[in-house]
């Protein structure tokens, strides 16, 4: 048992809280407070910025990294995408710190005895530190690895994690907003695997028109990268949260999904058979549950949500239901059109007056006016 | 103002209508105001006029006038001149080959609407706040009416005058008749009076709720507002629900045999005599009959429409229908309490979604729209069934004494004349009754009739267009939107289907789901006999009068109408789909056609050609 490293470095994603996130970052610290709220997550880990530190410490890497971008030309394209490259190159080499990578291991044996499998598949996720999601966007802390299996390539997936931070463009923007010398942070998730039969997004209101009683779904078979990466034009149904009844369904035609590969200890991304590409991928059942989840999620954090989700492939909603990120729907940088309308008027009463015209006769006089 | 008849958007002139051939002299029936005229031509062209298939679907005989008349007083009495809404006077309407066409008078000077505003703003005030107390004097003033219309004696013209005329203070029975006549025309309008009095207020507050709620809850489906507001307990559910009670009472008592295929109500009754269950059975019926039987078969407009005291076939009907669906185990109770809780779900479900400030108007606004819409559902039954079917009976009184005369053919031929005609008819008939002398009358009035009757047959076989004219630059007139449902967007789609012979038809998503079926169109409720199970209903609106095919259809589709009107509300209980404000249906569709209604997108599509003679 590594019991101290464990404290220091990693932590089961069911511990965190929200106090959690500047050293978990928010995408571990959130699902710690999901679970909390006895919402449908998947057991997992978070690595958190101490061990991206420790890991920098090890072998001399923080001085090949620092002189891989002293006196970069930001101007100069070939010369920040060299630097990039040198910088993962050098990541690459180091294996990560004993103390690190036996946390790692301690955890990830955990999860394979809870599910009963020595290597049992996991997803591996940047976790943001910070609220700049534009900084979130171009720091590749956004890096996602799926169907990740054995503790070897778990440090490798936190690792390429970690050099996401060093892509062209983090680079790029951090030099342009932040001081020079400002170490970037970075935590990552580690969570069990949902073999999904159909995964997608939904957000707790209309996207589109703001409307906080739709609960839209977006879905397509197979694991979230489909849908996540704009791969397939995927279902999309408006489920009323008030009745449960599903008010919109766009059934399109769904030509590929990723699926576990075995082969490569990966995903692999494949062509749906005609028959199946038409076929509604939700049924009345699972959009009920998953329109119930997403109301207890937005009433849990107090604002709408952008909720990632899976249905697995094994036994049927609630129990196959997973919830596998959520963030607020502002961070999206779509504000629900509801919070443009105007403010209602001071009375029930006046407001039937505008309905026969006494408003209208008010406006039309300024009008005129000019 | 000229305006172009090509121009976009825009409507047929209405001054370029034809006639059918061998209609010709079809202007005869109606008013002179009430035609389309060079001396109003510039305005009346450049104006909207849509046909109100909504409650004129057939040709207008020429005593039905008085149900145009009666109601633009009433409309325009208290919307123009007494509550002054600010951008709307009242309504105007003009007939074309015996349809109705009407059209708002906007008021466009700011100036005039501001004056207008302050009106309204206090007048129509003090009806929001004292709502629950003016209704009541409303249920008063109109059960004295229903009383005076039912106790109108008819006088009949005696060859002696009776001894009381003489050796009392009794009148003659030439003024008795004028007298009694021109009683009846005045109860008439004052029902107009009371019919209006509350009916805009209502909708107003109706429409401001689902306009409230569809700016803060922008994909909230209609029915979902409708169902927050509508009653659950009313009084127009009363007669059918008397009727189901009358069902299992005679399942009960055994005597539900009574009621086999094909019997009149003449023979159910004379089978329930035969028994002192079946005669416990008949009382019973008596205690429902006043005042459910009142219960209109039609929307009440029309002559044509009776009660079910008139035509108990339709009640009886009605009986049979839910004993068989007794007999098969089907529940055939509405689900009040399913439904009263359903309503609290939604108000509490949507408030809840609210902010804070939003939930405050939300509910204030629910509140008042439930305080108004008893009213709103309620005057029909009132006036436009239990008044207007014993109001048309008394005119049948006055056909039989122009009949009995040899002024009229038939009793019901009075309702060929116009009211004015009709006064004329009777003048001379107490003027010849006093003189004793030979009466024209006799040679004057049954050719009209005559004439006049086979002109409303070729004319039913005409297709109104939906709308006549120009479009207005801001179709936004809060009247036709309360309470025809003619929304800008709706005049667009009009315009544009008058343009192409496309197989898809556009309306309101009444109720949600997707039907295919035969279409079956039925344009008055005379023909919903020919209703068979499991078709399409494709009508111009339905009325509570109505009520019993709807277990029958699969789906509904109608040329007007809102997703308040009847035909919605109804089809929603029966989970129907159904697509309202076609505009045209009646005349796109043909009976027999298949035709899939898709209630939740709006749309109707002809999926074949023509299958129908």
């Amino acid at each position: 048992m590594t019991v101290v490293a464990t404290d220091t470095h990693t932590r089961p994603l069911a511990d965190l809280r929200s106090g959690d996130e500047a050293r978990f970052g928010g995408k571990s610290a959130s699902l710690g407070e999901l679970i909390a709220a006895e919402i449908p997550v998947p057991p997992g880990f978070a690595v958190s910025t101490s061990a991206f530190h420790a890991f920098l410490d090890e072998a001399g890497l923080r001085a090949r990294v620092d002189a891989a971008l002293a006196g970069l030309d930001l101007a100069d394209v070939d010369a920040v995408q060299a630097a990039s490259r040198a910088v993962a190159g050098a990541m690459r080499a180091v294996t990560l710190p004993e103390d690190v990578r036996g946390a790692i291991g301690a955890h990830y044996a955990a999860l394979a005895a809870e599910v009963g499998e020595d290597e049992p598949a996991v997803a591996v996720r940047s976790s943001a530190v910070g609220e700049d999601s534009a900084e979130a966007t171009f720091a590749g802390q956004q890096e996602t690895y799926l169907w990740v299996r054995g503790v070897d390539a778990v440090c490798a997936a936190v690792r390429d994690c970690w050099a996401s931070l060093y892509s062209a463009p983090a680079i790029t923007y951090r030099a342009k907003i932040a001081d020079a010398g400002v170490v970037p942070a970075m935590g990552v998730t580690v969570q069990l695997m949902v073999d999904a039969a159909v995964s997608g997004v939904m957000f707790t209101c209309s996207p589109l028109s703001g409307d906080p009683s739709i609960v839209a779904v977006n879905a397509s078979w197979g694991l979230g990268l489909a849908v996540v990466g704009g791969e397939v034009t995927p279902d999309e149904y408006h489920v009323s949260k008030v009745t449960r009844e599903v008010v919109r369904r766009t059934v399109n035609a769904k030509h590929l999904e990723y699926r576990p590969d075995e082969a490569s200890r990966g995903t692999v991304c494949v062509p749906v058979e005609e028959a199946r590409q038409a076929e509604a991928c939700l049924g009345e059942d699972e959009l009920r549950e998953l329109a119930d989840v997403g109301r207890r999620v937005e009433r849990f954090f107090g604002g709408h949500q952008d909720i990632e989700w899976a249905i697995a492939r094994t036994g049927t909603v609630p129990a196959s239901l997973f919830v596998v990120q959520s963030r607020p729907v502002t961070a999206t940088g779509r504000p629900p059109a509801a919070e443009k309308a105007p403010a209602p008027a001071a009375s029930a009463l006046s407001m039937i007056m505008g309905t026969f015209g006494v408003a209208g006769a008010a406006a039309d006089e300024k009008k005129d006016r000019g | 103002m000229a305006t172009t008849a090509d121009a976009v958007g825009a409507f047929p002139s209405p001054f370029e209508i034809e006639t059918p051939a061998g209609c010709e002299g079809w202007e005869e029936m109606y008013p002179h105001y009430a035609l389309f005229k060079e001396e109003r031509r510039e305005s009346d062209e450049g104006r909207l006029w849509f046909w109100n298939s909504m409650h004129f679907p057939v040709p207008m005989p020429a005593f039905d006038v008085t149900s145009i008349d009666g109601p633009y007083y009433g409309l325009g009495a208290w919307q123009n001149r007494a509550f002054a809404v600010p951008p709307a006077m009242g309504i105007d309407y003009r007939v074309v080959n015996s349809y109705i066409y009407i059209s708002v008078n906007p008021v466009t000077d700011p100036a005039k609407i501001a004056e207008r505003a302050e009106f309204f703003q206090k007048r129509a005030g003090h009806y929001f706040q004292n709502w629950d107390e003016l209704y009541a004097k409303w249920r008063v003033k109109m059960d004295a009416l229903l009383k005076e219309i039912m106790e109108l004696e008819v006088p009949d013209l005696p060859e002696y005058e009776p001894d009381e005329v003489v050796f009392g203070d009794e009148n003659t029975s030439f003024y008795k008749v004028i007298d009694a006549y021109s009683r009846t025309l005045r109860t008439c309008e004052l029902m107009w009076q009371h019919h209006f009095e509350f009916l805009l207020l209502g909708y107003g507050a109706y429409l401001t709720f689902s306009d409230f709620c569809k700016q803060a809850l922008p994909d909230i489906p209609d029915q979902h507002i409708a169902q927050m507001v509508a009653g659950i307990d009313v009084l127009l559910f009363k007669p059918d629900a008397e009727l189901r009670r009358l069902a299992r009472l005679a399942i009960e008592t055994g005597v539900a045999g009574a009621f086999a295929d094909g019997r009149t109500p003449d023979q159910v009754d004379a089978e329930l005599a035969r028994s002192d269950e079946g005669r416990r059975w008949l009382e019973e019926l008596e205690k429902v009959k006043d005042p459910w039987f009142n219960m209109g078969t039609g929307d009440g407009l029309y002559h044509y429409y009776r009660s079910w005291y008139d035509d108990p076939s339709i009640p009886y009907a009605s009986i049979a229908g839910h004993i068989g669906a007794l007999a098969e185990g089907r529940e055939i109770e509405r689900p009040t309490e399913e439904l009263a809780r359903e309503r609290d779900r939604l108000a509490e479900g949507y408030a809840e979604l609210l902010g804070e400030e939003q939930r405050g108007a939300f509910q204030e606004l629910l509140g008042l729209s439930r305080t108004v819409f008893p009213y709103v559902e309620e005057h029909k039954f009132f006036c436009d069934y239990w008044f207007l079917t014993r109001w048309y009976n008394k005119l049948r009184e006055f056909g039989a004494l122009l009949a009995r005369n040899g002024y009229l053919e038939d009793s019901e031929d009075i309702f060929h004349l116009s009211r004015h005609e009709a006064a004329q008819a009777l003048e001379e008939l107490v003027l010849h009754w006093a003189s004793g002398g030979l009466p024209m009358g006799p040679h004057h009035w049954p050719p009209m009739v005559a004439r006049r009757k086979e002109l409303l047959a070729k004319l039913a076989d005409w297709t109104p267009p939906p709308a006549l004219g120009t479009m207005p630059e801001a179709a936004n007139d809060p009247i036709t939107v309360m309470l025809w449902g003619i929304t800008p967007a709706r005049l667009q789609e009009w315009a544009r289907a008058q343009d192409s012979d496309g197989a898809e038809l556009r309306g309101s998503p009444a109720s949600p789901g997707t039907v295919e079926g035969l279409a079956r169109v039925v344009r008055t409720v005379d023909e919903i006999g020919t209703v068979r199970d499991g078709e399409i209903l494709v009508c111009g609106s339905t009325s509570p009068a109505w009520a019993p095919i709807f277990s029958r259809i699969a789906a509904t589709v109608t040329d007007i109408g809102g997703v308040m009107s009847h035909t919605a509300i109804v089809a929603r209980e029966y989970g129907l789909p159904a697509v309202v404000g076609t505009g045209r249906a009646t005349a796109r569709i043909r009976t027999g056609q298949r035709v899939r209604v898709d209630g939740t997108a709006g749309t109707v599509t002809v999926l074949d050609g023509d299958q129908a003679s």
